[in-house]
């Protein structure tokens, strides 16, 4: 799934919930650790990724996303 | 479902950049001015992760003619505009581009103008290269300070009409049980483009698209239910960028487009140019399919060639432009433009036109006005019409009287029930299946290569799904409901497109009639306009207003 959640790292802030405008976090309790509810819906803007105090979020790319290159 | 009632003189619809220029500049005017957004204001639209070029004339920089800049912004992507729109827009943009610079968005590169891309040599070059990762921030706080209000998490479905004036809207929680109704003297739409009715072009994958995947076009749609005039509806267009990473584009690239053997493959350039990027991508419509059928493909974009100094701009540029993630992505994969072509392709179908709009951003309602991507044109088209529907949409409401009776609660309750029926439906098509089913229709009935028979046979299919959609629609929770509901928008979006490209009895552009092959020289100056009267689809070829 695209976003991937640091759980060492992350506080339960929420922050990436919140900012999140395509809700792919949807459903995540207060306080709860983030849940990646849909994740078919990222847009890979950064802005959970950037939005994060504790650098606890990365995206990652799938395979059909690949670049293709020489 | 709650229902919560909502006070304004101006509502703005969508809390993208033509949103939040629209309510600054509302609030400055005076109005008391709600953002209605669908998501996070923060980080919502096409320019939330950044962007890097923004067109506009400068007269310290261009020189005191502004007739060249007007002529290249008549026209986009084979949609043209009213000259007065155009005027306007290289009238305005200056003092845009300045405002944005005092509030901490910088507009200059090393302390100067800085134009490059989306031009050829020895063309005036409109486009401004500036730092705009951080544009969203600033405005949403620009939109704060004074005293806008900005309501998050709610769809906006439709507007109220109180006789022939516009008189508000009505939304959905996203996150909610809440039917939120906003009563307001003016309403200003900035709800973006219109995504999810032709496929990704990559495979399985509903959001790896050029736009993010919640704009669904939802502003043209009220906009035309309501009685506004749509215009364009009926041209396609694909823009193109990295094969397979959809949510890029090709201007802010300093490469040449080369075929496999290592040719370029325009006319323009043979080594990386940071002025110009490579022209041809955007002057040569068939480029892929014409490298394709040559067996000479792919197209790469090489920027092996590229100096030092253009290589850290490119890679400066594309972080302001919003590729972070496609930057850490090449990083991790150890991927370096330096050394390594990228294939480029184009992405999915899009429809760059909307909603009709005059230089004051006025729609063809009263009370109504629209900005942004409602009607093509990018960063720069938001800033300036926001800004200017703002100022208009303030003014013109300020005589009207805001008390007024509750007559819309019979229809309120009408959508209540309608939304209740996908709630409680336990068997049916979740949006994803009703979605898909829509994509494949429009991608094989209505893609660029189109006939008046196969145009005709997907109108019949559309409204057959439509209205099995309609019965059948079930959603598991309020962010499926919520997708439903754009999933229905974009059933309605897609019997325009089939009805105006039905119209269009030519081949111009991106748009291929097998039936109709001539350019027909008599259209050069005239658009397709589309209208709701009394429930029926009616259009009206219209001349552009010199």
């Amino acid at each position: 799934m695209p976003p991937v959640i640091d759980k060492d790292k992350c506080k339960k802030c929420s922050k990436c919930v919140d900012i999140c405008t395509e809700d792919v976090y949807f459903g995540t309790p207060k306080g709860g650790f983030p849940v990646i509810t849909y994740p078919e819906a990222c847009w890979y803007c950064n802005c959970c990724v950037n939005e994060c105090p504790e650098g606890a979020v990365r995206l990652r790319i799938p395979l059909n996303m690949q670049l293709a290159r020489k | 479902m709650n229902q919560t009632v909502h006070e304004a003189d101006v509502l703005c619809v969508g809390g993208g950049i033509a949103g939040l220029m629209a309510a600054i500049r509302a609030a400055e005017s005076g109005a008391r001015v709600i953002v209605a957004e669908k998501g996070n204001a923060l980080a919502s639209g096409a320019g939330r992760a950044g962007n890097d070029h923004f067109q506009c004339y400068i007269p310290e920089a261009h020189g005191p003619d502004i007739k060249p800049f007007v002529q290249k912004l008549s026209s986009f992507r084979g949609q043209i505009r009213d000259r007065k729109v155009a005027q306007v827009w290289a009238e305005t943009s200056g003092e845009i581009v300045k405002l944005w610079d005092s509030w901490g968005i910088p507009m200059k590169y090393k302390g100067e103008w800085e134009f490059a891309g989306h031009g050829f040599p020895g063309d005036k070059l409109d486009h401004l290269k500036y730092s705009g990762k951080n544009q969203k921030s600033v405005l949403h706080r620009e939109a704060l300070k004074r005293g806008v209000s900005i309501v998050n998490w709610v769809m906006i479905t439709d507007l109220l009409r109180e006789g022939d004036h516009v008189a508000g809207a009505i939304g959905l929680g996203t996150r909610d049980d809440t039917m939120m109704v906003f009563r307001a003297k003016t309403v200003i739409l900035g709800t973006g483009f219109i995504t999810r009715l032709y496929p990704s072009p990559i495979n399985g994958r509903v959001a790896n698209i050029n736009f993010p995947m919640t704009l669904t076009g939802d502003g043209r749609i009220m906009a035309f239910r309501a009685g506004a005039e749509l215009v364009g509806l009926d041209m396609p267009y694909k823009h193109q960028g990295p094969k397979y990473f959809a949510r890029s584009g090709q201007a802010t690239w300093v490469g040449v487009i080369k075929d496999a053997e290592g040719n370029p493959l325009g006319p323009f350039i043979t080594k990386p140019n940071r002025r110009y990027g490579d022209p041809v991508l955007e002057r040569y419509p068939a480029l892929f399919e014409d490298v394709a059928a040559s067996g000479k493909g792919p197209v790469y974009m090489d920027c092996t060639d590229i100096s030092p100094e253009d290589y850290e701009y490119m890679i400066y540029f594309m972080e302001h432009e919003g590729y972070a993630s496609f930057l850490k992505y090449m990083r991790e994969e150890g991927i370096d433009l330096r050394k390594t072509p990228v294939e480029f392709g184009r992405y999915e179908i899009r429809i760059n036109g909307g909603i009709y709009t005059n230089e004051k951003a006025e729609t063809s309602l009263k009370g109504l006005y629209a900005a942004g991507d409602e009607l093509f044109g990018g960063i720069a088209n938001a800033a300036v019409f926001g800004w200017i529907a703002g100022e208009n949409a303030a003014k013109s409401g300020a005589g009207r009287n805001a008390d007024r009776a509750d007559g819309f609660q019979s229809f309120i309750e009408e959508r209540k029930a309608f939304i209740q029926s996908i709630k409680a439906r336990d068997v049916g098509s979740d949006w994803r299946e009703v979605n898909f089913a829509l994509q494949q229709l429009m991608q094989d009935y209505a893609a660029s290569v189109r006939s008046e028979s196969v145009l005709t046979a997907g109108l019949t299919h559309l409204r057959r799904l439509r209205e099995k959609a309609r019965y059948s629609l079930i959603a598991r929770n309020r962010w499926e409901l919520v997708r439903s509901l754009e999933v229905l928008n974009l059933l309605d979006l897609g019997e325009l497109v089939f009805v105006t490209a039905l119209e269009r009895k030519e081949t111009r552009g991106g748009n291929i009639r097998r039936d109709y092959p001539v350019t027909n020289p008599m259209l050069d100056k005239s658009r397709l306009f589309v209208k709701n009267v009394d429930g029926k689809i009616v259009t009206e070829w219209r001349e552009v207003k010199e």
